[in-house]
């Protein structure tokens, strides 16, 4: 897998690669491709850049995380691929489709997304709000197709035994692998994960990050996730792309991305990167530690 | 551990079916006994015997027939169907704004679709000149009603707004028809100024053959679009971001299901005036039993808000000299009942 500014791959023209929506669901590779994007808030006058001239291409499926400090516009990144905001400038294809031109509900069939925090006012159970997840096939899923697929994503997550609790019941953790179970349930080829392990324990983020790469790996799904714990994600990461001050610092593996100027450079912290079996880990230092 | 959960979630489709079930039987059985309720003294057997003998073409003592076929039964029709739609008109506004306090009175929905029923009934104005009658009515209150809807929807897009400071834009709004309407009737005969004024609070006594097939006709076909619709509605009550990444058009699905639920409460409240607090009780009732899923909530919602309104209407009915409007009494019930359901209510309704 290859995360770079194609030059030589085949990539979309101007004119669209897919005539219609149904070859852009069936058809190509799984790919996402930012070209030179620029986000800025507000309106005229008063501008908020974000984002300005990020520019990657993800040609084939795995995992890849996206990595940076607070508020450096990793969501927003996010936003500008699956369609929430709309970039001020650049251009992102979603399987060889500008997203634009895309309808949100076939789009919905091909990229599934997964927030970071859940604030539905509406206590549904858990078994319906996964349900949610399979409404871009509601014309023609079936009542038992659909509970069939409800139950084995929460068995997935480990969580079958809560489908008909009350979700505003749950602790958050528990909201996380319901909001996960329910980006699944959607059935892919792209997710987007907005730090979807946030609020689980050390042993739970390891076993979602872990499902989240076999996931990658033995149904080829792209799996785009933001992450703030450098360590679970080189672990698990084939790809990482760091942002700094809105815009891509590095990218490519693990090794590559994770040095110990790097993080010094973009997160302006002292660290030790050491290796165990070919992956980096990251020891942090303050000013009283000694190199 | 196998838990497979499918067993228990159809059991519990079936438990909201037959509550669904139940309730519709206790409107039927509703409507039988407000037969025999009113200023006209007849005895409930007489009254359901009097409508039998009618429906099955046997003799009927005319003074009886008049009360009963052609006064109390259109009038149960009326309160059953208004119910429902009141009712569903509720729900859905909860759903779709994501909250717990709008229903088509708090937004403003019904004193603005009153309003464009008062302007045809008592000045005479339409805006469609070409029709007349009834439908002038429902015309004129349907695009009444929409400007609160509006109103809403531009300031919910372009600013944050708060549930709360939702509701008392909508409260302004109704405040604001209000005082219109109340204009145009303090204006008119004063001879009907009681009427009026009965016709304000919400009544059903207008009622009657002429009349309830529009409220029939409307109710049934549009919450029929809304049920095709719930799970649709489900998503809207969501988060508006996510809600897309789920494959829907957040801004024009939610115009749509607000205008459905603009035009249903029109075609009621241009027969019946404002009747409150049916629209913003009954789903929170019904979400006790049947959860939030909009599948069964919104027909839930219907059968038990036709359920509340026969009922209240019979008490309104025998209340004082010459009944009182049945606005007047479901406020008093619906009011003081709420407030103990969700005090009672263990689990939260709403986060």
């Amino acid at each position: 897998m290859s995360i770079s500014r194609i030059s030589s791959k085949k990539k979309a023209t101007e004119t669209e690669a897919y005539e219609s929506p149904g070859e852009f669901l069936e058809g190509g590779p799984t790919s996402v491709d930012v070209r030179d994007l620029s986000f800025s808030y507000g309106s005229a006058g008063r501008t908020v850049p974000v984002l300005h001239g990020v520019d990657f291409y993800i040609g084939e499926s795995g995992f890849v995380s996206i990595l940076g400090p607070n508020g450096v516009g990793k969501s927003t990144l996010i936003h500008c691929i699956n369609k929430i905001l709309e970039p001020t400038e650049g251009v992102v294809y979603v399987n060889d489709r500008d997203v634009k031109s895309i309808e949100v509900k076939d789009l919905a069939k091909v990229m599934s997304y997964v927030p970071y925090s859940a604030n539905d006012s509406f206590p549904l159970s858990v078994a319906d709000t996964v349900m949610l997840g399979r409404h871009p096939y509601s014309k023609w899923g079936t009542l038992d197709e659909d509970l069939r697929i409800v139950y084995d994503t929460l068995r997935m997550m480990g969580i079958e035994d809560l489908a008909m609790r009350p979700f505003n019941e749950l602790s958050a953790g528990q909201h996380q692998k319901v909001m996960l179970a329910r980006g699944f349930a959607q059935q892919p080829r792209i997710l987007l994960l907005d730090e979807p392990t946030s609020n689980l324990d050390i042993k739970h983020q390891l076993e979602v990050t872990k499902l989240l790469r076999d996931l990658a790996h033995q149904q080829g799904i792209l799996v785009i996730m933001i992450s703030h714990d450098l360590n679970i994600a080189a672990k698990y990461s084939d790809r990482m792309i760091l942002l700094s001050e809105g815009t891509i610092y590095a990218s490519g593996t693990p090794k590559e991305v994770i040095t110990e100027e790097n993080l010094a450079a973009v997160y302006g912290v002292r660290s030790k990167v050491v290796e165990f079996h070919g992956v980096p880990h990251i020891v942090l230092m303050d000013e009283d530690d000694e190199d | 551990m196998d838990s497979d959960f499918r067993p228990e979630y159809l059991r519990l489709r079936r438990r909201n079916m037959l509550f669904i079930a139940v309730c519709l039987l206790l409107v039927v059985a509703a409507v039988l006994i407000t037969l025999g309720m009113g200023v006209y003294n007849i005895s409930i057997p007489d009254a359901i015997s009097a409508w039998w003998n009618h429906l099955t073409g046997g003799y009927v003592n005319p003074r009886d027939d008049a009360y009963v076929w052609d006064g109390r039964f259109p009038r149960a029709i009326m309160a059953a169907f208004a119910g429902a739609g009141l009712a569903i008109g509720g729900a859905v506004m909860q759903s779709v704004l994501k909250n717990p306090l709008t229903d088509p009175y708090t937004m403003g929905v019904s004193s603005g679709a009153f309003f464009g029923a008062v302007l045809w009934i008592i000045c005479g104005f339409s805006l469609f000149p070409f029709l007349s009658g009834d439908l002038a009515s429902i015309a004129n209150a349907f695009v009444f009603s929409l400007i609160p809807v509006g109103i809403i929807l531009i300031l919910s897009r372009y600013k944050r707004i708060t549930p709360t400071a939702m509701v008392l834009i909508g409260v302004a709004i109704m405040y604001v028809f209000s005082s219109f309407t109340q204009y145009f009737m303090v204006t008119a005969d004063s001879s009907s100024l009681a009427e009026a004024y009965s016709w304000r609070v919400g009544t059903l006594a207008d009622a009657s053959w002429d009349n309830v097939p529009y409220v029939v006709v409307s109710v049934t076909v549009l919450s029929a679009v809304l049920i095709v619709l719930s799970r649709r509605i489900n998503v809207l009550s969501m988060n508006d971001n996510y809600a897309q990444t789920l494959g829907e058009n957040v801004q024009k699905s939610r115009v749509l299901l607000l205008v459905i639920v603009s035009l249903m409460t029109a075609s009621i409240v241009s027969f019946t005036g404002t009747i409150g607090f049916v629209g913003l009780v009954c789903p929170h009732v019904v979400r006790m039993f049947t959860g939030s899923n909009s599948k069964y909530l919104i027909p839930a919602s219907a059968v038990f808000g036709a359920l509340f309104l026969v009922a209240i209407d019979s008490i309104a009915k025998v209340t004082g000299v010459n009944g009182l409007p049945v606005g007047v009494v479901s406020a008093l019930i619906g009011g003081p009942v709420f407030a103990y359901l969700l005090i009672k209510s263990r689990r939260s309704v709403w986060m």
